[in-house]
């Protein structure tokens, strides 16, 4: 259920009209409303109705990318130094591995777990493993995300579990999406999950922080 | 446009064609073939017809050697002698057997490579009256041209579908494919040459050629089919890293083609060579083709494919890119898409009254909507207001249905999505191009279209969705299918192989993936409008 305040915020986000969004965003502020409740129930309403849209395949990809970035411009005006981590919500690492610099689904991704009022370290594409690690020890993330859309990134897919189990990191999950990943289970990627699409990695992720994995 | 009626095995077509050719090769192009073993000279008297109505002129002589006079007077005749000019049905006696290989639709889709000059090209002894085959591999169709070499005379066209696609519609799935397994490696080359095979023996058999006369066979193709067909290095070409290098894709030995093809034992195979990882020798075949830096510059080309392929000619610079935007182009993916053949909407034209009218290739009965019909009816509902530029459908639709030719049809929103993707990668590539050669947009002088998909193209819808610059209509040269042309020229000259030389050695090659603010310039392009100018 939509708090009828937002219902302008969530439409807006939703139409991608990014200035529109803005501009309300700055008005529940300056209404008195707090940063987070504008978050969680502002832009994670919009995030669960692109969502159910896009299950039923009638966003395009446009429309995403257009979404994603008013989410974005929200954020950036909300917390203008970047997600405090102490918000109580999970931090993720989430990166295109070395080989690959295809990073468009990892964008999408990046852009729905914002949305969802998650903490999100972009390590951008072509990214060696090391670079992973180190940033997943240096955010304290809780997981991290490779995305893959040709195959041969898939041995640098599973070195990602042995190199931070090596660093003592060995609980951080580790999420693989894309169009060459998603074709290979969790096993054979030496994975915790494969992801579909951005929604299902991140309705994945929502399990995670509740604790039902 | 004159209407031809064809009754065949019971069913009835209507078929508009241009008067010119005769009944055989009008039919050639369509799904209904007559039987023939002679190529169209009146030779072998298969090709039987019998003319139900209309005026199909006198009888010649070869037909009255072939049909006795009772036949003659029922209306029996043979469809490589009659030239028809007006409306006519006609029932096919003797229909071909079923091929997957047919005539391209007409010569623009080789542009003038049915007038090139005769060769100076090096022919064996010993093989009287030389052929050369000329092959163009692409991703979705494989097209092939047949030369008498000593005249430059081109003999005979096929084209046919790409057997690999059971592998996958794109080059990205197929050589994934082929680098994971030895087996599907070794499949999709076998594939391929039994397909050329298949289409020699088409030729072989229709046109009464002796395969054994074949002395060369040239082949272009983008960087993955080359690969795929000599079996080598697929996997190099999923490293990004190689897409701006040369990969050597080029067989090791063909002898095993030459003896499966039945061909000339000593005929000469030529693979040409791509120009990098992610960059064929097609569009290399397709600047020949079109004397691409000889003519009007800046100038643009466009070969428009599953993995497209853009130049850009500044007047002193060569620049390169290639632009993967998925199938849309050849209707592939698309959920009311097919190629541009027989029963394609291949165009869509709006009507005083608001309503559209729909126009299908070489039949009365439509199948589907091929590439350039898709553009067009795109446009169309964007001018009428039905979708927005974004790509949405107004008032919460979630596609377009339309029924015509007898079929109903539905353009849903993931189709019109695949256009937009495939549309915003064309975009990407002439913005980086253009701005990397310091040419602006509207400073072209010249835009050559190539590929199938360019033949029935509506510039002017293409322009209004932002998938060809908005230059003068007179500026836009629809070439066809340029990688087969040239190909040709390469195969039947040395100084259009010199040139192709020449061209390989200036081209300057960019990853439109590596260009700062790709995401920000393909998220603009992917908006159905014209394309930014500046």
């Amino acid at each position: 259920m939509i708090n009828p305040e937002m219902n302008k915020l969530v439409e807006t986000l939703l139409e991608g009209d990014h200035a529109a969004a803005l501009a309300e965003a700055r008005r529940l502020r300056t209404a008195g409303m707090a940063s987070e409740r504008i978050v969680t129930e502002g832009l994670e309403a919009a995030m669960q109705r692109l969502d159910d849209k896009c299950t039923v395949e009638s966003f395009n990809l446009l429309e995403i990318m257009l979404a994603g970035r008013a989410v974005s411009a929200v954020v950036n005006e909300l917390y203008p130094e970047g997600m405090p981590p102490e918000r109580g919500r999970d931090t993720f690492v989430i990166a295109t591995l070395e080989g690959d610099i295809h990073d468009l689904g990892k964008n999408v991704t990046k852009m729905v777990l914002i949305g969802k009022g998650y903490r999100v370290v972009d390590l951008g594409k072509d990214c060696p493993v090391e670079n992973l690690v180190n940033a997943v020890e240096r955010e304290h993330a809780h997981a991290v995300l490779v995305s893959g859309l040709i195959t041969p990134v898939i041995p640098q897919v599973r070195r990602v579990r042995p190199a931070l189990a090596a660093r003592g990191l060995g609980g951080v999950r580790v999420v693989a999406g894309g169009a060459a990943l998603k074709q290979a289970t969790a096993g054979e990627l030496n994975v915790d999950y494969v992801a579909e699409t951005a929604f299902d990695g991140a309705r994945y992720l929502d399990s995670l922080a509740r604790g039902a994995v | 446009m004159p209407v031809l009626v064809v009754r065949v095995n019971g069913a009835t077509h209507s078929i508009p064609y241009e008067p010119g050719p005769s009944l055989r090769d009008i039919l050639d192009v369509t799904e209904y073939r007559v039987r023939s073993a002679c190529h169209g000279i009146g030779a072998c008297g298969l090709c039987r017809v019998c003319v139900i109505a209309g005026e199909a002129g006198e009888a010649t002589q070869n037909e009255r050697l072939h049909l006795l006079p009772a036949l003659l007077s029922q209306g029996v005749r043979l469809a490589c002698q009659i030239r028809p000019k007006q409306d006519l049905h006609v029932e096919i006696l003797n229909p071909a057997p079923p091929s997957n290989w047919k005539s391209p639709p007409d010569a623009t889709l080789l542009q003038g490579a049915h007038k090139r000059g005769a060769g100076d090209r090096w022919l064996p002894s010993g093989v009287r009256h030389p052929g050369g085959l000329a092959v163009d591999l692409g991703t979705t169709n494989l097209c092939l041209s047949l030369f008498d070499l000593a005249r430059g005379k081109w003999l005979a066209d096929r084209w046919g579908r790409n057997p690999q696609h059971r592998y996958g519609a794109d080059v990205v799935t197929r050589l994934a494919a082929a680098s994971g397994s030895p087996d599907a490696a070794q499949e999709m080359s076998r594939l391929v040459i039994a397909a050329i095979g298949e289409a020699l023996l088409d030729i072989a058999t229709r046109e009464g050629f002796d395969l054994r006369r074949v002395a060369c066979v040239t082949l272009v193709g983008n960087s993955a089919m080359l690969a795929l067909l000599s079996g080598r290095n697929a996997e190099l070409l999923l490293r990004p890293e190689n897409w701006t290098r040369p990969v050597d894709c080029l067989p090791r030995d063909t002898s095993g083609w030459v003896a499966e093809w039945g061909i000339d034992s000593a005929a000469e195979v030529d693979v040409l060579a791509p120009l990098a990882g992610f960059v064929g020798s097609d569009l290399l075949a397709g600047l020949v083709a079109t004397r691409f830096i000889e003519g009007a510059s800046p100038a643009l080309f466009i070969d428009f494919g599953t993995n497209s392929e853009i130049a850009l000619w500044s007047g002193k610079e060569l620049w390169v890119t290639a632009a993967a935007g998925g199938p849309a182009f050849e209707s592939s993916g698309i959920g009311c898409g097919m190629p541009a053949e027989a029963g394609a909407v291949f165009r869509v034209e709006a009507q005083a009254d608001g309503g559209l009218n729909y126009l299908i290739i070489g039949d009365d009965r439509a199948r589907g909507v091929c590439g350039s019909g898709l553009v067009d009816l795109i446009a169309r509902l964007i001018e009428v207001g039905r979708l927005t530029p974004v790509g949405r459908f107004v008032n919460g639709a979630t596609g377009f249905a339309f029924s015509t030719g007898g079929t109903d049809l539905t353009l849903s929103k993931n189709d019109v999505d695949l256009m937009q993707r495939a549309k915003a990668a064309i975009g990407v590539g002439i913005r980086v191009l253009c701005s990397r050669a310091g040419v602006s947009v509207k400073e072209l002088r010249r835009v050559c279209v190539a590929g199938a998909f360019g033949r029935y193209l509506d510039i002017a819808s293409a322009q209004s969705i932002g998938l060809l610059p908005m230059v003068p209509p007179e500026k836009v040269e629809l070439a066809g299918n340029t990688a087969l042309a040239g190909c040709c020229d390469v195969m039947l000259s040395s100084l259009a192989a010199g040139r192709l030389d020449h061209l390989r050695s200036i081209a300057r090659l960019l990853n439109l993936a590596q260009q700062p603010g790709f995401e920000e310039l393909f998220m603009e392009n992917l908006y159905l409008q014209p394309l930014r100018e500046d």
